[in-house]
């Protein structure tokens, strides 16, 4: 009996023991996760408040001089006013930007490449596969409430490189998985840059020539959202070429992250690119190959229409 | 009491104003460590410059 009472004493201990020691990190895990969001909570306002601050030390002497320089018909003061109160009304309008650092943005693309390396690992397609990006009907077109699906722009992956296109109704249907041809529906990688970059430039891509396209398109992303160093789009007899110098989403093609999908589907810039082409041209657009400079600054990508 | 500008001190204020700007806003386009609103720095640098030449139309027509 006493043995027994001795080892479940013993265990009792062990398990205070145990729960002492889990409990002790998890709470200064807990405790150091709460620090982290009051300090970044406190430093988001510091941020926020200093162009308020700045823009009230200016605006409220300036407006005071001004009040002084008519009351007392001084020039120099009324200047002087004008001067501090444009300045402090410029604090409040042109207000800092809220920024986040371009690694974040490929490291949160890196999930979505990695599923579909896992679905076209499990789902045993060998060979090279291709990705289609197949374009949506346009917005004002009336289409039946059965082909609605057709309005969304998505990208056929392949199993096989020289397959055909699955139907249209079986793409109307919104599937995911297609066994005739063998391969799957997802929706673009890039689609969500290309939908900002219409909300921003208000510019139906559709209405555009390609080589409209080609011309306006790669200036306008450099200047409104610095997404690389340098972009050139040419067309070539049926396919484009892209050419991007320092994309932010350089590091997804880097070995180290061994990335395959990224060779077939294209970055988010590039996807966001395939998109626009196939948007322009209404034809299906194919991802041919890309190469990457030795030292991943450069990335070149054909891609090639073909008819749906 | 009235206020002590005239038209052509406000004309040369704004001037002024609009050129620095002007400069700013050109100088701020091709970098990307500044974190401001360039568009609006623009704007309101090209308001102000609309505002400079309203003052010279009104200057024209009306000449003191």
């Amino acid at each position: 009996m006493e043995d027994m009472c001795s080892g479940r004493t013993e265990e009792t201990e062990d398990e205070t023991v145990e729960s002492t020691t889990t409990q002790y990190p998890m709470e200064t895990i807990k405790q150091l996760q709460a620090e982290a969001e009051n300090s970044g909570s406190e430093l988001r306002k510091a941020r926020h408040i200093s162009s308020w601050k700045i823009g009230i030390v200016f605006a409220v002497p300036g407006a005071l001089s001004l009040i002084f320089a008519i009351l007392n018909d001084s020039q120099s003061l009324a200047f002087i006013g004008l001067g501090l109160t444009f300045w402090g009304a410029l604090f409040f309008f042109v207000r800092p930007i809220r920024y986040v650092k371009s690694s974040l943005l490929d490291s949160t693309a890196m999930s979505l490449y990695s599923t579909i390396d896992r679905i076209v690992k499990d789902l045993k397609y060998k060979g090279t596969l291709a990705s289609y990006y197949i374009p949506p009907y346009p917005k004002d077109v009336y289409l039946p409430e059965h082909l609605r699906g057709l309005k969304d722009m998505i990208v056929f992956i392949s199993a096989d490189r020289n397959a055909d296109m699955p139907s249209i109704v079986e793409v109307a249907e919104s599937k995911f998985l297609f066994e005739n041809p063998r391969g799957i529906c997802v929706a673009p990688p890039g689609l969500g840059l290309l939908i900002q970059f219409e909300k921003e430039l208000r510019i139906d891509i559709t209405r555009l020539e390609l080589s409209e396209l080609c011309e306006s398109l790669p200036p306008l992303l450099l200047e409104n959202f610095q997404l690389a160093k340098e972009i050139e789009m040419k067309t070539e007899k049926n396919q484009v070429h892209l050419k991007i110098v320092d994309s932010i989403y350089k590091n997804l093609y880097s070995r180290e992250e061994n990335l395959k999908s990224i060779h077939f589907l294209g970055c988010p810039l590039v996807s966001a690119m395939a998109c626009a082409i196939a948007k322009t041209t209404g034809k299906l657009v194919k991802i041919h190959r890309d190469r990457i400079s030795p030292d991943g600054q450069t990335i070149e990508v054909w891609c090639r229409f073909t008819e749906g | 009491m009235r206020f002590p500008l005239s038209i052509s001190d406000i004309s040369l204020w704004l001037a002024v104003t609009a050129v620095i700007l002007l400069t700013a806003s050109e100088l701020l386009s091709s970098s990307t460590d500044v974190v401001i609103e360039k568009k609006g720095l623009r704007l309101v640098a090209l308001a102000l410059g609309i505002g400079f030449m309203i003052t010279v139309i009104v200057r024209v027509f009306q000449p003191i």
